[in-house]
């Protein structure tokens, strides 16, 4: 049985030799935040669990109606692979707006998610 | 067990490849916006690279009226994007009684659909418990190959309208199979196939804190209360056998993180051939294919062209 655990914590061992930082990118915090109520907004920011590859990470936002509002190009902070910035283009009108993002950590993993926010009048 | 996005004219070629390896696969139970957790009672829906070890349970009266601690491992390797292999054992102790190691028991795994809208995943199996490979107490029980067709099915609730925004963290999940043994009949004992069915519904906080509201506490936001269901239905030989139905009901939580996950669950009788007593069910589980390391991805990583996945 001793013999058996050392196999086990061995293989374990080189399971995970080379573990890093690397899984899913879950959304952790957004502003503004998931399901708030915000006076305006200038812009979408996610905080992933992970760094994310910009060049597959992206949303989408639509507003009241179901109308598509226009966006900037997203980007992630400087120094922080793990935030998403993306500038609103316009001021937003009052109203329930949904966001609708995909994101690709740095591992190649996708996972995407929808939330919404309020603009209050 | 598992689912799982450029631009300008000179990043076309490295869009089309990495279309190739961006998309392909189920890494764990994902579909869409959903994350199936591994549940102990019954298999998540989804096709994956994933370690269980160990999964230790402790039952104060079986049906034999004996204490039994059990323990046991699972690794599921993916083959394809859709298609795994799951090795399993582990031994088990009875008081009064005595002590084995359970027959070695194998799966294959297909990702049969994933429809991520929906939230709606489902996968299919063929499970096969070896004969003669147990120890102990179930070196002699286990004369015969028995085999398991098998079928997973997960299904969120996220479509649900705004209206009703704080139910859409829930999830069922279902499992159906039939365990059936090579022969019904060895030297005059029979042996029994039953219908195993069992379904799980799930409160995700981690869905609720990205997709309804935000949940400051760092703990909490990681949790899925569940309730699982799981019930073993003698359909032949059971009356020979002097065997009926078995079940337990299993309230708990699991605590998922990025790489890995732990959950904890009472085993609650639900039938009196089931046993007497509470008992208390545990595992920890690994996401292999979150931790890089010389075995995370599918051997074959693009298929082979013969069926989604495959």
């Amino acid at each position: 049985m001793r013999n058996l655990s050392w196999k086990i914590a061995v293989a374990l061992a080189f399971v995970f030799a080379a573990a890093q930082a690397f899984a899913h990118a879950q959304l952790e915090k957004a502003t503004p935040p998931v399901g708030g109520t915000v006076a305006s907004a200038s812009e979408i920011r996610l905080e992933f669990s992970e760094d994310v590859e910009p060049r597959f990470t992206g949303l989408t936002l639509t507003g009241p109606g179901g109308a598509s509002v226009p966006l900037g190009a997203a980007k992630v902070e400087s120094g922080d692979q793990k935030v998403l910035i993306v500038p609103i283009a316009k001021a937003l009108a009052a109203g329930d707006y949904t966001v609708r993002w995909h994101a690709v950590s740095v591992d190649t993993h996708h996972t995407q998610g929808t939330f919404e926010f309020t603009v209050k009048p | 067990m598992s689912s799982i996005p450029i631009r300008p004219i000179s990043g076309a070629l490295l869009a089309a490849g990495a279309a190739l390896w961006l998309t392909p696969a189920y890494p764990h139970a994902v579909c869409g916006d959903r994350v199936f957790p591994a549940t102990l009672a019954i298999d998540d829906p989804g096709v994956l690279d994933e370690l269980t070890l160990p999964t230790v349970s402790w039952v104060p009266n079986n049906s034999d009226g004996a204490h039994e601690w059990d323990a046991s491992f699972s690794w599921t390797k993916t083959i394809t994007p859709a298609l795994s292999v799951v090795i399993g054992s582990g031994p088990t102790w009875e008081h009064p009684g005595s002590y084995g190691w359970n027959p070695l028991d194998t799966e294959i795994q297909y990702q049969l659909l994933c429809v991520p809208d929906a939230e709606f995943m489902m996968k299919i199996g063929f499970d096969v418990t070896w004969a003669g490979t147990g120890t102990g107490m179930f070196a002699a029980s286990g004369r015969q190959n028995t085999y398991s067709p098998l079928v997973d099915a997960g299904l969120g609730f996220g479509t649900l309208p705004s209206s009703l925004k704080y139910l859409r963290p829930f999830a069922v999940t279902a499992e159906f199979s039939t365990s059936a043994p090579g022969y019904d009949w060895v030297n005059g004992t029979p042996y029994v196939t039953t219908f195993n069915w069992g379904f799980t519904l799930q409160y995700s906080l981690p869905y609720f804190s990205s997709h309804v509201a935000e949940i400051d506490n760092d703990f909490l936001k990681h949790l899925i209360p569940v309730a699982e269901f799981a019930f073993q239905t003698p359909i032949h030989n059971g009356g020979a056998a002097g065997q009926s139905q078995t079940g337990y009901f299993q309230p708990g939580v699991v605590y998922i993180a990025d790489k890995w996950q732990v959950a904890l669950e009472a085993m609650i009788p639900m039938t009196g051939a089931t046993g007497h007593g509470a008992g208390v069910i545990g595992s920890l589980d690994f996401y292999l294919d979150d931790i890089p390391n010389r075995i995370d991805e599918p051997i074959f990583p693009h298929g082979f062209g013969i069926a989604p996945g495959i």
